[in-house]
């Protein structure tokens, strides 16, 4: 809050510019440990240009969640049912172009309008009700999982889709994966809204005081919805473009990647209290998690690691936005406990 | 009576359920599947479900508790294995427990962070470290260390008696105790706690380390159960807790709720299972109508609470 | 004086930042007397109970309990001297009973300790008897009216053996009834030896109840008397006896036509009723009184945060109804709030930004910024207002309190106003800025706005109005023209018959 906040100094400090020093960190530590060359004298491993394409194609899914989450969670919300959304459409899209015989583009439309609808049903509840959205997406988390569970009795799974359904998740237009492409325009589009419209302000006026946006005139109400509901959009799409990759649809899609996601955007700078944040700072927060999630096997670690090594990046992370102003309230009260004079001047 | 309008409801839906079991699934009250029902599902679900409510109570949240119940579980186990007696294992077990929620209540009540996010992350790191570690390998304890090297029976009815008597007490000490009103106040209002002489963040603190340790003996309850320890338990052990909790009458909000409307609601969540079983109704749909009764909980005490306000 | 004083504040002295609070209060309070303390807004009373009850440390300045002196009170130790303070908003646990409640208060200490619950029912049974309160100790205290909580407040400081207890406005929100029950209770305790330290802003109160009154003024006290000693006149003149130290910009423009007129308005929720005026274009309508009157109760109907359920507001002939701030920004009224900080400025955010954000419909046609209309915006703003900044992308938590105050004016402006609301515009605000405020609302004034301006800084509503309503009790008592004096005003807003006749 002073002036020292501007200057050279804060573009060095800048959380953007160290969370690229990580991730540049990151993608050294992986080239130089995991890029070997064979016995024919080619060059394998994470170095290469497809091992490099490979990580954008799995990370799309996760890249997705967290571009819809960073409003969520700018606004002061979150929505924890995104992965389980991510599943639920999965197993509705399988369901409906296998067992309905809907074609695929109809199904994608239908299965797009699920997400809206489920992103809807937070929205209402936590809108119109008032209700905590931590819980109430802790309720519908369950929820979605569950119908996508019920739907196929827990162990059926949709696959043999389409070659020109499944050129989405595995073909490369001009080198790159065609999910990218989506992932691109998604993440231009969000950049857009919270950058450059008057919602993105208003996602931000929210998240600082809803009191005090619900002042400024602002329509509070109608802010959120739209959050959640495109929240809602992302896990949808992000389901398609899983299911597209592997070809495979599953109830278990997307277990677990609201966790990725919300670490991408509190890494990326975003405050989990809402209020402050921005898109550019979470494509970088999930390019630093998807390389550590997914790079591993290059280094012959076992995956696993990627996930724990995310779920201590997201405590530090935390930790660190938190830890200046924790240090300082604690040496303001050291040193306030210390000035309190205990002898009273004597009275007359 | 209107106080407890809530417990009451929840403790009629069960009698309800029950009713419903009796007169169309006679099968159900059959003593020793029922018994094992009890002892395997409900019991370690209280135990757990008795911090969880206090967390609660304390306007906080974990959802952590799948993961080191897993991992308490599976380090028990190994220790049994090693040929550690249980009156080893089992305290090892709880105070790994404590230190996981030591751990967690030292970043939410000490560094002020949301503990939806803190658990999230612990949850995680804690469940892959396991996977990681272990790749999913079963604990071979031997049958001599199952049931605590009691026989079954007396180890089923140990497991019943411990979870519903630490319950029965914790309800105590949450009513005659000042330390169970504590919890109450700072749940309600930190600040008024505060300048009532009350330190929130040390009651905050010492929520987490409770759920811990219940976490770690609830791991072990349901460890002895068997001869071999499945390192995968606990997934979504989270969201039943959160369920019963909820459905019981504890406002999410805090300071409001107590242990008797969590074992009503808990008991009402493990009945929908073989309700659903007995009826005919697949059991895949449990789950869904597990987060339709969170979310209607939820609704009805935000609508509750709007009233209140008018 | 064979025994001392129960208490006794010498030289007490308090600055918040750069703001004196207090100056060097002299107070003492005997045992078995009702000592009441009088004062206008920011006079420094809340300041010296917070000092009393141990939430605030004094910069200088000794306090003695008992004729013992007291170094580093804290809220616990304070509590232990057996000093309690009765808030006029009482600070129960709403889910816990009322025997829970009081049993937390009393013995916090001892975490292990079994709360005997039998025993303690008849002993809450006891104190609420001892105090004439009907109060089921088994009932929740959410479920008790403001009055009765008040009592259960009361019985705790009986049960914690309080010898000082501090009633700050306690009648605030009491019915006539309630209010004799109150007084029987605070004549109980004066009977049993208990010094009460009492606060109202109701000479009646104080002349029916006290039995000596200090006045408070500007952070020092003005004196203390035995109350049959004075009249309602001599209370009124030590509370303003203030000399006028700014000068205010005179009042340049001639009132227009009739912008807002206000029939019978009132509000259930807030308590707001039978509010009657008109502001006109050109004119600016104070709105004093004592914190607690209403007046920002009544700004927040204008303004659809809290709609009126009776009565009829018209804006420039036309009857409105407004139901959200959308509905009062598009017929033309703004409204800058009391709390810039909740309300006001998004501090996090530039200050271009904080300026266009009630704006965003028409001065972002299809949600789309225009970033380089909204610098220019910006920089008109920062010119015309003179607002000390390092540019229109200086986050508002930047800039000092009179600057984050401009930038809310602006937020305002943008909207192209018909009326303007200030709520106390000026607090929390340097010297130099004020001044430069007050002009910039002569300016707007001149240039035909309608301005409604709240304001608890007494001088300041007496020097910028044109007319002044004087709100107590959540209504209006009485319209004054502009140039009234102060005593008359306060007389108002206190409620004096005396006061309220001249």
């Amino acid at each position: 809050m002073n002036s020292d906040k501007h200057g050279l100094k804060k573009l060095l400090f800048r959380h953007e510019t160290l969370l690229l020093l990580v991730l540049v960190g990151e993608w050294l530590f992986f080239y130089f440990r995991g890029t070997t060359t064979n016995f024919s004298g080619v060059t394998v491993g994470f170095g290469t240009a497809g091992a490099q394409i490979d990580i954008l194609r799995h990370s799309c899914e996760i890249g997705l969640l967290a571009l819809v989450m960073t409003p969520v969670i700018l606004t002061g919300g979150i929505d924890l049912s995104v992965g389980s959304l991510m599943g639920l459409s999965a197993v509705v899209f399988g369901k409906l172009w296998r067992d309905a015989g809907v074609p695929i583009p109809a199904a994608i439309t239908a299965t797009l309008a699920l997400g809206a609808l489920a992103g809807g049903l937070n929205a209402t509840l936590i809108t119109a009700l008032r209700l905590p959205p931590l819980i109430v997406t802790l309720g519908t988390f369950s929820l979605f999982r569950g119908l996508a569970e019920a739907l196929t009795r827990g162990a059926d799974t949709f696959t043999g889709f389409p070659a020109s359904f499944q050129a989405i998740g595995q073909n490369n237009w001009f080198g790159l994966p065609a999910q990218l492409l989506v992932f691109v325009l998604v993440a231009a589009a969000i950049w857009l809204l919270v950058h450059r419209t008057t919602l993105g302000r208003s996602f931000r006026a929210i998240g600082y005081a809803s009191e005090g946006a619900r002042y400024a005139g602002l329509p509070v109400g109608r802010r959120l919805a739209t959050v959640y509901i495109l929240a809602g959009l992302g896990a949808s799409l992000a389901g398609l473009i899983f299911t597209a990759r592997l070809n495979q649809a599953g109830a278990n899609t997307g277990t677990g990647y609201e966790l990725f996601a919300i670490t991408a955007v509190v890494l990326g700078g975003t405050s989990i209290f809402g209020g402050s944040g921005s898109v550019h700072g979470t494509l970088l927060g999930w390019a630093a998690v998807a390389v550590l999630s997914d790079s591993l096997p290059y280094v012959d670690w076992p995956r696993e690691v990627g996930g724990m090594l995310t779920g201590l990046l997201l405590i530090v992370a935390l930790s660190a936005g938190v830890l200046p102003k924790f240090l300082s309230a604690w040496r303001a009260r050291r040193h306030s406990s210390r000035s309190v004079n205990p002898q009273p001047t004597p009275s007359p | 009576m209107s106080r407890y309008f809530r417990e009451i409801s929840v403790a009629a839906a069960l009698a309800l359920v029950l009713v419903g079991l009796a007169l169309f699934a006679r099968a159900f009250y059959q003593p020793q599947p029922l018994l094992t029902l009890v002892t395997s599902q409900v019991a370690p679900t209280l135990v757990i479900a008795c911090g969880m409510t206090l967390v609660i109570i304390c306007r906080q949240i974990d959802i952590s508790v799948g993961s080191s119940f897993a991992i308490c579980g599976v380090c028990g186990a190994l220790l049994l294995k090693q040929g550690f007696p249980i009156g080893l294992a089992l305290p090892a077990s709880v105070l790994l427990g404590a230190a996981f929620g030591a751990l967690n209540g030292a970043l939410v009540a000490g560094l002020g962070l949301p503990s939806i996010v803190v658990t999230l992350a612990t949850m995680v790191t804690w469940r892959e470290a396991l996977r990681w570690l272990r790749q999913g390998v079963y604990v071979n304890i031997g049958t001599e260390n199952q049931w605590f090297g009691l026989s079954q029976r007396a180890g089923q009815w140990t497991i019943i008696i411990v979870a519903v008597g630490l319950m029965i007490g914790l309800a105590v000490v949450m009513k005659h105790l000042a330390a169970g009103r504590f919890v109450y106040a700072v749940g309600t209002d930190a600040e008024a706690a505060r300048l009532a002489g009350i330190r929130p963040r040390l009651v905050t603190f010492l929520c987490f380390v409770l759920i811990g340790a219940l976490t770690g003996l609830a791991a072990m309850m349901s460890a002895v159960q068997s001869p071999q320890v499945d390192p995968t338990a606990g997934v979504g052990l989270e969201l039943r807790t959160i369920a019963a909790v909820v459905v019981g009458g504890v406002s999410i909000s805090g300071g409001r709720g107590n242990l008797w409307g969590v074992l009503a609601g808990l008991l009402l969540l493990s009945s929908i299972n073989p309700a659903l079983t007995y009826l005919g109704v697949s059991a895949f749909w449990e789950k869904a109508i597990q987060g339709t009764i969170i979310l209607l909980a939820v609704v009805a005490d935000g609508l509750r609470s709007r009233k209140r306000a008018n | 004086m064979s025994t001392p004083p129960l208490l006794e504040l010498r030289a007490l002295a308090k600055s918040f930042g750069g703001a004196r609070a207090l100056r060097g209060v002299d107070f003492d309070l005997r045992e078995g007397e009702v000592h009441a303390l009088l004062g206008e807004n920011g006079a420094g009373k809340s300041t010296l109970i917070k000092i009393v009850t141990g939430a605030h440390q004094p910069d200088r300045g000794t306090i003695k309990v008992a004729g013992q002196i007291v170094a580093g009170l804290s809220p616990a130790t304070a509590r232990q001297l057996g000093i309690a303070c009765i808030y006029q908003q009482p600070a129960l646990f709403p889910d816990l009973t009322v025997a829970e409640n009081i049993a937390l208060r009393l013995e916090p200490a001892a975490a292990l300790r079994r709360v005997d619950w039998s025993a303690r029912r008849e002993r809450v049974r006891g104190l609420l008897d001892r105090i004439g309160a009907v109060i089921s100790p088994e009932a929740e205290v959410r479920t008790l009216s403001m009055p009765e909580q008040q009592l259960v407040e009361i019985a705790c400081a009986l049960g914690a053996g309080a010898r000082i207890v501090i009633m700050d406005e306690p009648t605030a929100s009491l019915t006539q009834k309630e209010q004799h029950l109150l007084f029987a209770v605070v004549r109980e305790l004066r009977k049993s030896g208990v010094g009460v330290i009492y606060i109202s802003h109701r000479l009646e109160e104080i002349f029916a109840l006290a039995d000596r009154v200090t006045v408070l003024r500007d952070g020092e006290s003005v004196g203390t008397n035995e109350v049959s000693e004075l009249n309602e006149a001599a209370l009124i003149r030590m509370m303003v006896g203030r000399e006028l130290t700014q000068i205010y910009p005179p009042s340049e423009s001639a009132p227009g036509n009739v912008v807002l007129a206000l029939r019978n308005v009132g509000c259930r929720t807030s308590g707001v009723q039978g509010v009657t005026f008109d502001v006109r274009a050109g004119e600016i309508f104070g709105l004093a009184g004592l914190v607690g009157a209403g007046r920002t109760e009544l700004a927040r109907i204008l303004f659809g945060i809290t709609p009126a359920d009776t009565g009829e507001i018209t804006l420039n002939g036309e009857r409105v109804v407004l139901h959200s701030p959308q509905d009062a920004i598009a017929r033309g009224i703004a409204y800058v709030p009391e709390d810039r900080r909740r309300h006001g400025v998004v501090l996090d955010l530039p200050i271009a930004h904080n300026m266009t954000m009630a704006i965003h419909p028409g001065f972002f046609p299809a949600t789309w910024l225009r970033l380089s209309a909204e610098r220019g915006l910006a920089l008109d703003f920062i010119r015309d207002l003179a607002i000390k900044c390092s540019g229109p992308e200086a986050p508002g938590g930047s800039l000092s309190g009179g600057n984050q105050q401009k930038v809310s004016l602006a937020r305002w402006l943008a909207t192209k106003p018909k009326l303007l609301i200030l709520d106390e515009p000026t607090q929390g605000v340097d010297v130099g800025a004020k001044g430069e405020i007050h002009k910039i609302i002569r300016r707007l004034a001149k240039e035909g706005l309608a301005v409604l301006l709240i304001s608890s800084d007494l001088p300041e509503a007496l020097g910028m109005s044109d007319r002044i309503g004087v709100m107590r009790g959540s209504t209006i008592a009485a319209i004054l023209p502009g140039g009234s004096d102060a005593h008359t005003v306060m007389a108002a807003a206190l409620g004096s018959e005396k006061g309220a006749a001249a």
